[in-house]
């Protein structure tokens, strides 16, 4: 599986990640409703997305809401679809079929990927 | 200062916080207003409710999703770019994979397909392409490198009916049943083999028609029927039984007994061939049904060897009983004649010299023995004189068994007699041995014994053993005429016999 993320959730520990040359590791989790059509787009393009930007360094894990309502109210989850960046911090929510690739990206901190600091590749 | 630096720090990043918080619910409530959402989650009083935003639709695909969540076969679908949308449980058991790792991946990163034949991807992409739908089976390949062979069920997903919008399958492991029918097939090819090749005719009968329902290569060779001929037929209609009353009684015993032998039936070819044959047959059941299996073995050959082997313990026997005669004969004959002091070594002698022709005969299977190999047997201790003092003349006549016995005691009875008074028993002199065939109307084989330049010859005054052996003897078992002459120069002993009573054709030692 993929590497944990740090024990701490100090944001100061964003600044250890940054100032290495090692990629950041993404994890996400997509919260869903059964096999909606719009769940079944947004599962596609999140993974579309993570494929393009973020190959070999996320972990994405897709839930059904209806199997596992208890885990979706600790997340404070109150619609689906619902993309959740649990890392880096801070933390993140994004709500829709996630169509929006540019402000999905900007919400992930991608856009800017030049930048060596937060780019997740080399 | 410093404490009122790290509060003022504090209170930005709360803040900043809060703002997120309140931009991520103004993102949520912009998301419902413009139906960017699904479905609500509600936290109430018995814990968290979902309210699904979508009305009769998502509830059917709520159902949907149950339904196929609860089948036994695995379920995938793809979107156009065979993205996984949705698996169901019987799927993440068979690739090991989590719905919640799999979606939205290629399907080719949880499994990668082989084609069991190269034609059967074309196949498959021209069915999905024409058809819409493409079934058949081929083999997955899991990521942790194990392999499962799968039938599968595809079916394309269409927005429109131009534009495929992705594809379900249904797919069901068939890795036990695949490897059984391997088996099954090994199983096949091993003993249809053995059926094809057995060197005993096998026939398969069905037990209620009584028909024959199968033949191997070698009972179409035994009968000399082909195996369209054979099938369909009943026993007796191939001449194994004598008539329909034998075969369904041999049924009705089948069907009693499960087993029915016959040791010696006679069989005929289609040519006209007579066998005689030995019937096994078994009822047997296979998967439900009942067949006869019928094992028929030509036993004609077995029978000849039987036959022969009687006729042979009967032979010898009777050869036994003749060799005890003429050992009872020469140990009587031996006691009456001569000095009973040295009787057990006579006797001895003249049994070794009956037992040497004895194992020319046996040698040669009772098929006769050379003349010049009797004579050299006879003269064993005396090789060394062969040729020089001992002269051997004849062509090549094979004497037969009884000729053999006679004129081999003979020989050993004359050269005991020389070496002890006649032409071996000096220095000088010498034997000639010759025999002939004579060509006549009636062929006469003859055979001579000449002493010369031994001591002086004396006719004896008693008439012992040795002179009956080269005299009666002989020429009982030959029927012909024995001639003794005591010539002052040495010995002279003849035998003449009717050739076809002393001879077997020449012949090549086995």
């Amino acid at each position: 599986m993929i590497a944990a993320p740090p024990a701490s959730t100090d944001p100061n520990a964003l600044l250890a990640d940054a100032s290495t040359s090692e990629p950041i590791h993404y994890v996400l989790r997509l919260y869903v409703t059964g096999t909606t059509p719009r769940s079944m787009r947004a599962i596609s393009n999140i993974r579309k997305i993570c494929e393009q930007h973020l190959e070999g360094c996320y972990d994405l894990e897709v839930i059904d809401i209806g199997q596992h309502p208890a885990l979706a109210e600790g997340e404070q989850i109150i619609a689906a679809p619902t993309l959740v960046k649990k890392w880096p911090l801070p933390l993140r929510r994004f709500i829709g079929d996630m169509s929006q690739t540019d402000r999905i990206l900007l919400g992930l901190d991608l856009l800017g990927a030049s930048s060596a600091a937060s780019s997740p590749r080399p | 200062m410093r404490e009122t630096a790290e509060l003022r720090s504090a209170a930005q990043a709360e803040i900043a916080h809060l703002s997120a918080r309140l931009q991520e619910a103004e993102d949520t409530l912009g998301a419902i207003r413009n139906g960017e959402v699904d479905a609500l989650l509600v936290t109430g009083a018995t814990g968290p409710q979902i309210y699904a935003l979508q009305g009769q639709d998502a509830e059917t695909n709520r159902f949907r999703g149950e339904m196929l969540a609860q089948v036994s076969d695995a379920v995938i679908a793809v979107d156009h770019e065979e993205r996984i949308i949705y698996l169901n449980t019987a799927a993440e058991r068979l690739y090991g994979f989590a719905a919640s790792e799999a979606l939205g991946r290629r399907i080719s990163s949880i499994r990668q397909a082989h084609w069991l034949r190269p034609e059967d991807e074309a196949a498959a992409t021209f069915a999905l392409r024409e058809h819409g739908e493409w079934r058949g089976e081929n083999i997955h390949l899991r990521n942790d490198g194990t392999t499962v062979y799968v039938e599968s069920g595809i079916t394309m997903l269409r927005e429109n009916p131009t534009q495929p919008a992705g594809m379900l399958a249904v797919i069901r492991d068939v890795t036990e049943r695949k490897l059984n029918e391997g088996q099954v097939l090994v199983s096949e090819i091993r003993y249809r083999r053995l059926f094809e090749t057995a060197h005993d005719g096998i026939l398969l009968i069905d037990p209620s028609s009584q028909q024959i329902i199968d033949a191997n290569p070698f009972m179409t060779t035994m009968l000399g029927y082909s195996h369209a001929e054979l099938v369909g037929r009943e026993l007796f209609e191939i001449g194994l039984l004598n008539d329909q009353a034998a075969s369904r009684e041999m049924m009705r015993t089948l069907k009693r007994t499960n087993h029915v032998r016959y040791d010696n039936l006679p069989l005929e070819s289609q040519a006209g061939r007579h066998q005689e044959v030995e019937v096994i047959a078994n009822l047997y059941d296979e998967n439900g049904r009942q067949v006869i299996q019928c094992n028929i073995r030509d036993i004609s050959e077995r029978r000849r060897s039987e036959e022969h082997i009687r006729l042979l313990i009967a032979e010898v026997n009777h050869r036994a009983k003749n060799l005890l005669a003429v050992v009872q004969a020469v140990a009587q004959q031996t006691a009456k004649h001569g000095d009973p002091e040295t009787l057990a070594a006579r006797l001895s002698e003249r049994i070794d010299g009956l037992a040497a022709g004895q194992d020319l005969l046996v040698k040669n299977q009772w098929q006769g023995v050379e003349v010049s190999e009797l004579i050299m047997a006879q003269l064993a201790h005396f090789q060394d004189l062969i040729g020089t003092r001992v002269l051997l003349v004849g062509p090549p006549a094979r004497l037969n068994a009884a000729a053999a016995q006679g004129i081999g005691m003979a020989l050993h009875e004359l050269t005991t007699n020389a070496v002890k008074y006649g032409a071996l028993s000096n220095a000088e002199g010498r034997v000639r041995i010759g025999w002939q065939v004579m060509a006549d109307e009636l062929p006469v084989f003859s055979m001579s014994w000449l002493e010369e330049h031994g001591p002086k010859v004396a006719p004896p005054v008693h008439k012992g053993f040795g002179q009956v052996v080269i005299g009666r003897m002989a020429e009982a078992a030959v029927q012909g005429t024995a001639v003794i002459a005591y010539n002052e120069s040495g010995l002279a002993w003849t035998i003449t016999a009717a050739a076809a009573d002393t001879l077997t054709p020449t012949q090549d030692a086995p």
